[in-house]
């Protein structure tokens, strides 16, 4: 996906006393507008899809919370350890206090995800945001559920989901990335237990086998023509649209745009089948290839 | 024209030790120059069971930090005139080698005229492990078969293809074998151990030979006579075989089904 760009100057520029929050077009045509004027480059300050994760607490206590999110590091440390979320207190059971909020945040750095701001929902958590001097990311939307019977069910402490990315505007100054390729990467070598193959940017194709505790990662999607009996993680940077197709199926773990899914046991219905993995929404989905 | 060869698993107890001893022998006694390599610094071993112990005075740590020639501390089997060991220091520790002194040595021996350089790797994936594969040409993959041993091969495997210097400079491909030992032909029956498909379909390679698990095996290596030396044992056999594939030989495969079990045995245990 293109990151957009603008160029920022000194030169103080109408957008420059916008709000953030100012609708990008608007941002991008008037920034565009100004560097014609002032063409040195200072700060490039670009909106582009970055790999952030919303982390929806449903609990106030630390120690479950810990838990919860130091076993999902665990399961996927490759994805999840030091990857940044935007706590989402919305489903909390009471707003927290400032003191239960410093907990929580503690609670999930120290099990090695690394909090960046809060989801933005009502006054409360805006004036918490305020109180720690946080940012608040707008784009959540967060509602408070107004049905308390949620909280019922235990499962969820807390949840991690992936960010659908925004969809680009129409940009003025187009930075193509320059890892995209039209032409995926291919690998014809077993992939072996330990190493990591990573596809940046576009499609990976490996014609051979992808050991026990080895991890193929793209960008984009994955097609392998090997046995997989390691880990497959396409989408990395978020792209909900990846695929993941496999000749024979083994795996220990996949994941799309940051949603996974571990095989302790195999799956009769897939294991050593031709099998395609996608996204519904944020459900990660299986199923033999016919 | 010199071929280095690394005798690697990443698993410890599998059999290095005992492999690199048996198809450095094996190869003298087919008439190749050959030296054979102990790069398990602080853990020597490889003198033990090619029964030379007593005659270690310098060793491979020595060499590469100048304290001796490599003809002082090269040790020439009293069995085969073209076999030579080169010790490690069992009071040094991995750190005492390095990449430069490792190829000076082994540069050294190419310049010897040796044909075969048989590097003993320690277990683990370490400096000592590191080294020992650095500079092969060919590698000899050692593996029981059992779960941890495959995987931790598919492991060293992995590093083979990427953190030599074939693989660093991409000029040519190593060449990877490998050799299951400690196999039980009866137990595979049973279905209480892998069988060579099993290893060969995980790991995605074929195998150079098959030594069937042998009491033979301990008693070569306590005698200081490696099992390859043992005509009457199927081990010694086997690693026979696999040696001359690694020549080249197609030779089929042995010792590798069940024995049938006569009415008298089964009667009375076997």
């Amino acid at each position: 996906m293109p990151a957009n760009s603008v160029r920022a100057s000194k030169t103080p520029t109408p957008a420059a006393n916008r709000d953030h929050a100012a609708a990008p077009e608007d941002l991008f045509e008037s920034k565009a507008a100004a560097t014609a004027v002032v063409p040195q480059r200072v700060a490039d300050l670009r909106f582009g899809q970055v790999g952030i994760g919303q982390l929806k607490l449903h609990s106030l206590d630390p120690a479950l919370v810990f838990g919860e999110v130091e076993a999902r590091v665990q399961a996927a440390p490759q994805l999840f350890a030091m990857a940044p979320v935007v706590l989402d207190l919305s489903a909390l059971p009471s707003p927290p206090t400032l003191a239960e909020l410093n907990a929580l945040i503690a609670s999930v750095h120290g099990a090695g995800l690394r909090p960046v701001g809060l989801a933005a929902g009502d006054d409360a958590t805006a004036a918490l945001a305020r109180a720690i001097d946080w940012p608040l990311f707008a784009k959540f939307r967060p509602e408070r559920d107004p049905t308390p019977a949620i909280e019922a069910i235990p499962a969820a402490v807390a949840e991690v989901v992936a960010i659908e990315p925004a969809p680009a505007p129409e940009p003025v100054i187009v930075e193509v990335p320059v890892e995209a390729r039209a032409v995926g990467q291919h690998h014809a070598e077993p992939v072996r237990s330990g190493q990591r193959l990573y596809a940046r940017g576009t499609d990976l194709t490996v014609a051979a086998m992808v050991g026990h505790g080895a991890e193929v990662i793209a960008d984009g999607s994955i097609h392998l023509y090997g046995v997989l009996r390691g880990r497959a993680l396409a989408g990395a940077r978020g792209d909900t649209s990846a695929r993941i197709y496999c000749q024979n199926f083994q795996a220990e773990l996949i994941a799309i745009a940051g949603q996974y899914r571990v095989f302790e046991e195999p799956v009769a219905e897939l294991h050593g089948k031709a099998v395609q993995a996608w996204l519904e929404g944020d459900k990660l989905k299986l199923a033999p290839l016919s | 024209m010199t071929e280095i060869i690394v005798v690697t698993s990443g698993k410890g107890g599998v059999g290095k030790t005992t492999s690199s001893a048996s198809i450095a022998m094996g190869l003298a006694r087919r008439g190749k120059r050959v030296a054979v390599i102990d790069f398990d610094v602080g853990l020597r071993n490889l003198d033990l069971i090619m029964g030379c112990e007593r005659r270690v005075v310098y060793d491979f740590v020595n060499v590469i930090q100048g304290e001796a020639s490599l003809k002082q501390a090269l040790i020439k089997d009293k069995r085969f005139d073209s076999l030579h060991v080169l010790a490690a220091s069992q009071t040094r520790d991995k750190d005492a080698l390095t990449k430069e002194g490792v190829e000076r040595v082994l540069n050294e021996l190419k310049e010897m005229n040796f044909e075969y350089i048989l590097c003993d790797s320690p277990a683990g994936i370490e400096k000592g492990a590191f080294l020992a594969m650095y500079f092969a040409d060919h590698a000899i993959v050692v593996v029981n078969p059992e779960v941890s041993s495959v995987r931790d091969s598919d492991r060293i495997l992995g590093l083979l293809s990427s953190k030599t210097r074939h693989a660093e400079t991409g000029e040519k491909r190593i060449s990877q074998h490998l050799l299951l030992t400690r196999y039980n032909p009866d137990r595979v029956e049973r279905g209480d151990m892998m069988s060579i498909a099993d290893v060969q379909e995980i790991l995605g390679l074929e195998v150079l030979g098959v030594v069937p698990e042998s009491e033979s095996v301990l008693a070569g290596s306590n005698a200081g006579n490696p099992v390859i030396l043992d005509a009457a044992s199927p081990a010694g056999q086997a690693y026979d075989d696999a040696v001359a594939r690694l020549l080249g030989d197609k030779v089929p495969m042995r010792f590798t089904e069940a024995q049938k079990k006569g009415f008298l045995t089964r009667l009375f245990g076997g």
